[in-house]
């Protein structure tokens, strides 16, 4: 029987959403101290905008929804997943006052995308928005890694028993630390230290590469954020390709690739447990799938004869692919490139490897390497069995942090999930090849939204059609969630209109 | 026999029609670098792989400096004539740029670079399209062999947008009604305890 939620609990939830939003409206003040040093005015009032009008929600919901209850799991499910639907509208607010999106639909595409850290954008004239607008685009995918609902824990749940149950809903099952509050800021202790050091790095080769140090400084921030959490954004709209250097590609590339690594095992590295990234199921899974993906990328690369040199391959081949492997977007080719210069193995290379993705509890999306390993472990053990005799019994574990015994219901949960991730991408796709899309591009672009990628083959524009903008931000939105917030809200929605009320079941 | 200052006068005349003939010839190979909008070289890279041609369009960005030579972006779209900073309309698409590799010193004329507070310089680049540019890692770019300021630029002014401001009152009002409410209420629950 389902129960229909009470009015108790429909206040709880809107009081945990009241919390997620008043968290935006706090980071919204980064961005409206960029946008007063750089003296644009009309930015200021954009971001003051969005920063009382997440505070009137906030008081809103505090007025109206405070009741004095811890929050239960399914309570968590829905802060989590509805929560980002409504940060996305707040979120969207200076970005449509920028006057750089035709309607609110293409703002809410790119809010949802940047929390995300998926990275494709409708943004228009990119290459003439403000100081202050580049920084919100970019510190919220930086904000979207952690988590957005990690920085309301941080800040805002601190003491509550129910801020575990939010944490997890949002696609983090792991603990750094026994105490949830203290891992999300953990979480957010190793970022900020990638953030300067990363930074840093950025700064010195922007400014060899021939910036200035003022909007040295800005780039080598931004594209650290954009790097760092798998987002893919960079403040100029021929994204890597506008700096044309090897070095930058370099730096992004390692900031991408360590940013899309889970946070337990940095936490591990840094508690000086080093061994764990040789033995670590994901970081082998990522390297035997990156191995596979370059080696077709190269077969590809063979037969199309445009890129010929090792630096060639290095730097239009293996970029592209490592950046889409770990979900992050930045791209050195133009978008119609993977359709036209890339060839078909070649550009399916990159959509298997952007379908795959990153690591559990990291700033990446995709089916993640933990759940790769389980599938191919358990896959194994099925072969083992085979041939093994009838009486021996076959068990198979991986190591992630510790020894992770497979069992059915691991192996059941494993595989919802992928299967959930393969229905969405095949869905988008179709959906694309329904509008006359190009079958390859509508695909790459649908796991790309999926996988909270963000690198395009053309079809993500201003002018593609209203409902495949709606399923993208759909995609993205389920694809970081991992599905279960998800099904939560759907079911939450059910019991609302279907369910039965308290009292009748105590009938 | 021919007086000395009409044979000046045949040399001066022949020295100019000459120069005539040379400019119209270069003119003639200027004009053969075929003049070919960004979108359509993105769209069609292998028919203008390693051709002459010539673009036109709004520097943005930056200059980088790398030595004797720099690079450039120029945006040849909609938004490069009336960004949407100055009004502009939307036009469906993001900026459609391309880098250009050129010396230095040619760059030296260009004064406004396009950002939020500038538009850009309109210049015309001509020079060989590389769709994988081989001395650039693969770059799809431009060698310039020449660039040529042929509008200068200028700053934008971004009138102040008082219904933000008014906005911003009205929702800077309604934050202290409700915070009052909130306050009320926690006062009443604090003498109920």
């Amino acid at each position: 029987m389902i129960l229909r939620p009470t009015r108790e609990d429909l206040k709880l939830i809107g009081w945990g959403i009241g919390r997620v939003i008043l968290g935006i409206g706090l980071i919204m003040l980064i961005p409206l101290a960029v946008a007063v040093a750089s003296t644009e005015w009309n930015v200021v009032l954009d971001f003051l905008v969005g920063i009382t009008a997440c505070v009137t929600f906030w008081l809103i919901m505090e007025n109206t929804c405070r009741v004095d209850r811890d929050l239960a799991w399914s309570h968590g499910l829905i802060v989590a997943s509805l929560g980002w639907l409504v940060a996305m509208l707040f979120g969207a607010i200076p970005h449509f006052l920028s006057g750089h999106f035709k309607s609110y639909l293409d703002a809410c595409f790119d809010l949802m995308s940047g929390y995300t850290t998926t990275g494709l954008i409708l943004i228009q004239d990119l290459d003439h928005l403000g100081n202050g607008t580049n920084m919100w685009r970019h510190l919220l995918t930086y904000a979207g890694g952690q988590g957005i609902i990690v920085i309301a824990l941080t800040f805002l749940f601190a003491g509550t028993a129910g801020a575990f149950k939010i944490y997890v809903s949002e696609g983090k099952e792991e603990k750094l630390l026994p105490n949830v509050i203290r891992t999300a800021r953990a979480i957010w202790m190793i970022s900020l230290t990638y953030l300067v050091v990363g930074s840093t790095f950025l700064w010195l080769g922007l400014m060899k590469e021939g910036l200035s140090w003022t909007r040295g400084g800005l780039h080598a921030v931004w594209l650290f954020m954009g790097a760092w959490s798998t987002g893919g954004f960079a403040p100029q709209s021929l994204n890597l390709l506008y700096y044309h250097s090897f070095l930058i590609e370099i730096i992004t590339l390692v900031i991408f690739v360590i940013g899309s690594f889970n946070f337990v095992l940095h936490y591990s590295v840094w508690t000086r447990r080093r061994p764990e990234i040789l033995k670590n199921i994901e970081i082998r899974s990522f390297t035997i799938t990156t191995l596979v993906t370059t080696f077709m990328l190269s077969i590809g690369f063979a037969k199309f004869g445009l890129y010929t040199t090792l630096t060639e391959f290095f730097r239009k081949g293996f970029y592209n692919l490592a950046s889409g492997h770990t979900t992050t977007g930045n791209s050195t080719v133009y978008a119609t490139s993977f359709f036209k210069e890339f060839g078909f193995i070649a550009m399916w290379a990159i959509i298997v490897a952007m379908a795959i993705g990153a690591s559990a509890c990291s700033t990446g999306g995709g089916f993640k390497g933990l759940r790769m390993g389980i599938l191919t472990k358990s896959l194994w053990g099925d072969i083992k069995s085979l041939v093994s005799p009838e009486s021996a019994v076959v068990r198979e574990k991986v190591h992630h942090v510790k020894d992770i015994w497979l069992d059915d219901s691991l192996v059941k949960g494993t595989m919802l999930v992928v299967i959930s991730y393969m229905v969405i991408y095949g869905v988008g796709g179709l959906l694309g090849t329904i509008y006359g899309y190009n079958p390859s591009v509508s695909f790459f672009d649908a796991v790309s939204a999926g996988s909270n990628t963000g690198l395009s083959a053309g079809l993500t524009t201003p002018l593609m059609p209203a409902l495949l903008k709606v399923y993208y931000i759909f995609e993205m939105w389920a694809g970081r969630l991992e599905f279960i917030s998800v099904f939560a809200l759907f079911g939450m929605s059910v019991a609302l209109i279907r369910g039965k009320g308290r009292g009748s079941r105590r009938r | 026999m021919k007086h000395p200052r009409t044979h000046a006068r045949a040399v001066i005349v022949c020295s100019l029609f000459m120069g005539v003939l040379a400019s119209l010839l270069t003119a003639g190979v200027a004009s053969g670098a075929e003049r070919v909008s960004i979108v359509r070289l993105i769209d069609q890279m292998r028919k203008y792989d390693g051709k002459e041609i010539t673009i036109q369009g709004e520097v943005i960005g930056e200059r980088m400096v790398r030595g004797d030579h720099a690079w450039i972006t120029v945006n040849d779209d909609r938004y490069s004539r009336q960004n949407l900073e100055e009004g502009g309309q939307f036009v469906g698409m993001s900026n459609a740029g391309m880098g250009v590799w050129v010396e230095t010193p040619e760059t030296d004329p260009i004064e406004f670079y396009g950002v939020y507070k500038n538009k850009g310089d309109i210049v015309t680049v001509t020079g060989i399209f590389h769709r994988a540019d081989p001395e650039h890692g693969g770059d799809t770019d431009i060698h310039a062999t020449a660039v040529e300021v042929v509008q200068q630029g200028h700053q934008v002014s971004h009138p102040f947008q008082y219904w933000k401001l008014f906005s911003v009152a009205l929702l800077s009002a309604a934050i202290v009604l409700l915070w009052n409410v909130r306050r009320e209420r926690k006062r009443k629950i604090g003498r109920r305890l």
